[in-house]
């Protein structure tokens, strides 16, 4: 390949992720410059504008056509543009909270390493919302997981932020390990890495018995080393710990920027290369995935059942919403099964409303942590007389993530609702287990309600709230409470922009 | 079909096998050391044996040369005792036997008579020019961002391990 070939690609498609990667760089030169003595804070606000362009570029390619640079190694598609949006606006939050993030013991706030690994962690979550290949896929992927494991153990005189980096590494290296596996099996069976070839080549095979069960032993690996990224049951174990134990901008980083990048990536490698093999040797069957379904709707239910059960004995926050972000990606599982006309808008507008509602919790849970210097739930008694604004605000939270009318989590989960019913045969058992597990996420929810509003409070200190932070929840509660009431901006934006992803496989 | 590659393609596979045995049930730090470095050299023939000569080169160097070497200065420079703990109990061990055994069997019937079709290839080829060209030219992104994620090991190993200087920071 010659050098006018290579530039003669339209580089200027990855400007949302130049844009990222030079503020990582500045950052890191900067910090290294900066004397001792100076507030790191600057090189976060540094970061914040950095997202911010990144944002603002991105939607300049909003009417970009697909546009694929080497091979499909990048590429952007619509499918791309719309989570990298979800993908750039959570991080925007999640940095901001973490400016204001100040710890009673250890250190005050975060060294300047922080920022830059943030920056990088967010790069590799663009990276695998637009790539064709399944290198590039990976190497976003470790890029994230790396970097978040550092990030996990950012405050390392903390011995429970220590031990849950640890717990992190393990299970992350595990996972990549068995997905690595799954991967490396479908490209022994297809002889190469770009997800469009290996999904041509898997439609033609017609397949021996034998392929088909090697290509089935590789979806089960794929699935279940991408499931610990996803921390959907029955291997979510590390998630408490590491939730706990993280600083709270961290959890918030994983449980939303995170999780979004692990839905981005199975959607991306199942839905084009198991969703066009057929099933069978015949060549009208159905694709493997939907033939496969039921397991995934196995780890679905059995996600959404042991999320919110087992949050109802927690009386850590922290923990509590561990097991909450269990639950909610069991919902998000349950339109992924489903795979009807509506997945890729219901998973989009779920991921979009979870990210505003879950921020905006964590936020609250940043604050009244530090100031309790705990995460015990009774810190938030008797919040309503200490503070009535921020306890009416996190009560909204709730009530979204509870899924009440009115709020955006409702309308989210109205829409996986209605698509496990839009396929044939539907899938009653799913939605009837989404709407009991939703009633029970009400009793621990609630329980956290009723402190705030009927305890009586340890102490009558007042709050003093940051900018950045009141900012993240002016944002979160705006959003929520938007999507819920008009949830067609948020759907016209997709339908006007997006045309239903058709130029997924293109 | 005794070939000769399929004798020594069971040689190699055998050893590398053994290796990860051993370096799993070995209680002696070192020597589980010294198993892995079987493991990877082993790897590094069937990689021969393959005729990819620069990944078996590569494998030989940063595996049993480099990660080994540092693993071991790891291990020599940090106290540690010399031993591992007591293994768990013998029926988890049953259970985790069962598991490996399993799934050896999923995978064996997987692939004991796979035919996957011949192709005629020219990647023995130049071998080190091909990986060259292909990386520069069509895989030019992921590894551009590689550079990215080696950057990122290295000052989050850095940071976590180096001594916080809080104090004196506060004085200057």
């Amino acid at each position: 390949m010659e050098l006018e070939q290579l530039l003669d690609f339209k580089w200027s498609i990855m400007t949302p992720e130049f844009i990222i990667l030079g503020v990582a760089t500045l950052l890191s030169i900067l910090d290294l410059f900066m004397p001792k003595s100076m507030d790191r804070k600057i090189l976060g606000w540094i970061g914040v504008a950095g997202i911010a362009a990144a944002t603002v570029s991105l939607a300049g390619f909003i009417d970009e056509p697909v546009t694929s640079i080497l091979f499909d190694t990048f590429r952007l598609d619509s499918f791309a543009k719309a989570f990298k949006f979800i993908l750039l606006i959570g991080s925007l939050f999640v940095l901001l909270l973490a400016i204001s993030f100040e710890k009673k013991d250890g250190l005050a706030e975060f060294a300047g390493e922080f920022y830059y690994l943030f920056l990088t962690a967010l790069l590799g979550a663009m990276f695998m919302a637009s790539s064709g290949d399944l290198i590039t896929l990976f190497i976003g992927l470790e890029l994230l997981t790396i970097s978040s494991w550092v990030l996990v153990g950012v405050t390392k005189r903390n011995k429970k932020s220590n031990e849950s980096a640890m717990k992190y590494v393990i299970n992350g290296g595990i996972s990549t390990a068995i997905t690595l596996f799954g991967l490396s099996y479908i490209y022994g069976l297809t002889g190469t890495t770009n997800i469009k070839d290996m999904s041509g080549t898997l439609m033609t095979m017609g397949g021996s018995q034998n392929q088909l069960y090697l290509l089935a032993i590789a979806f089960f690996m794929t699935l279940v080393g991408l499931s610990f990224k996803l921390a959907t049951a029955p291997f979510h174990m590390w998630a408490p710990d590491v939730y706990e134990g993280a600083p709270t901008p961290v959890t918030a980083f994983l449980s939303i920027v995170s999780k979004t990048a692990g839905f981005v990536i199975i959607v991306r490698i199942f839905v084009s290369i198991f969703g066009s093999v057929p099933a069978t040797g015949a060549q009208d069957a159905l694709p493997m995935l939907l033939h496969l379904q039921d397991y995934i709707g196995f780890l679905a239910g059995a996600t959404m059942i042991i999320g919110n059960v087992i949050a109802l004995r927690q009386r850590n926050i922290k923990r509590m919403f561990a097991y909450s972000s269990i639950a909610h990606a069991g919902y998000i599982l349950v339109a992924f099964t489903s795979m009807s006309y509506f997945t890729f808008d219901a998973i989009w507008f779920y991921l979009l409303a979870y990210l505003f509602m879950n921020v905006g919790a964590f936020a609250i849970i940043q604050l009244v942590g530090a100031k309790a210097g705990s995460d015990d739930i009774s810190a938030y008694a008797g919040l309503y007389r200490r503070a009535p604004i921020l306890a009416v605000t996190f009560a909204v939270l709730i009530l979204s993530l509870a899924g009440i009318p009115g709020t955006a989590g409702f309308i989210g989960k109205l829409n996986i609702f209605m698509g496990a019913f839009a396929t044939e045969p539907a899938h009653y058992v799913l939605a009837s287990i989404l709407i009991a597990t939703s009633v029970v996420s009400y009793f621990y929810y609630f329980g956290i309600m009723t402190q705030m509003f009927f305890r009586p409070a340890a102490d009558d200190s007042k709050f003093n709230i940051p900018v950045a932070l009141l900012v993240v929840l002016i944002g979160s509660v705006v959003g929520t409470i938007a999507l819920g009431i008009l949830p067609n901006i948020a759907f016209d934006f997709l339908h006007d922009n997006f045309m239903q992803f058709k130029d997924f496989l293109q | 079909m005794m070939s000769g590659e399929f004798i020594a393609f069971m040689g190699i596979a055998l050893v590398a096998v053994i290796g990860g045995v051993l370096l799993l049930n070995l209680s002696n730090v070192m020597h589980m050391m010294v198993a892995l470095v079987f493991t990877f050299v082993s790897i590094a023939g069937i990689y021969v044996l393959l005729s990819a000569e620069f990944v078996a080169a590569v494998q030989i160097l940063i595996y049993a040369g480099a990660i080994t070497i540092i693993m071991l200065f790891g291990i020599m420079l940090t106290r540690h005792e010399d031993t591992s703990e007591a293994p768990g109990s013998s029926w988890r061990k049953f259970a985790v036997f069962l598991g490996v055994l399993g799934f050896a069997a999923v995978l064996y019937f997987g692939i004991y008579n796979l035919d996957l079709p011949q192709m005629e290839n020219t990647l023995h080829e130049k071998n080190t020019m091909q990986i060259g060209e292909a990386l520069y030219s069509k895989f030019v992104i992921p590894f551009e961002l590689t550079s990215v994620l080696l950057l990122v090991a290295l000052i989050g190993s850095i940071m976590l391990a180096k001594k916080d200087d809080e104090k004196e920071g506060d004085k200057e």
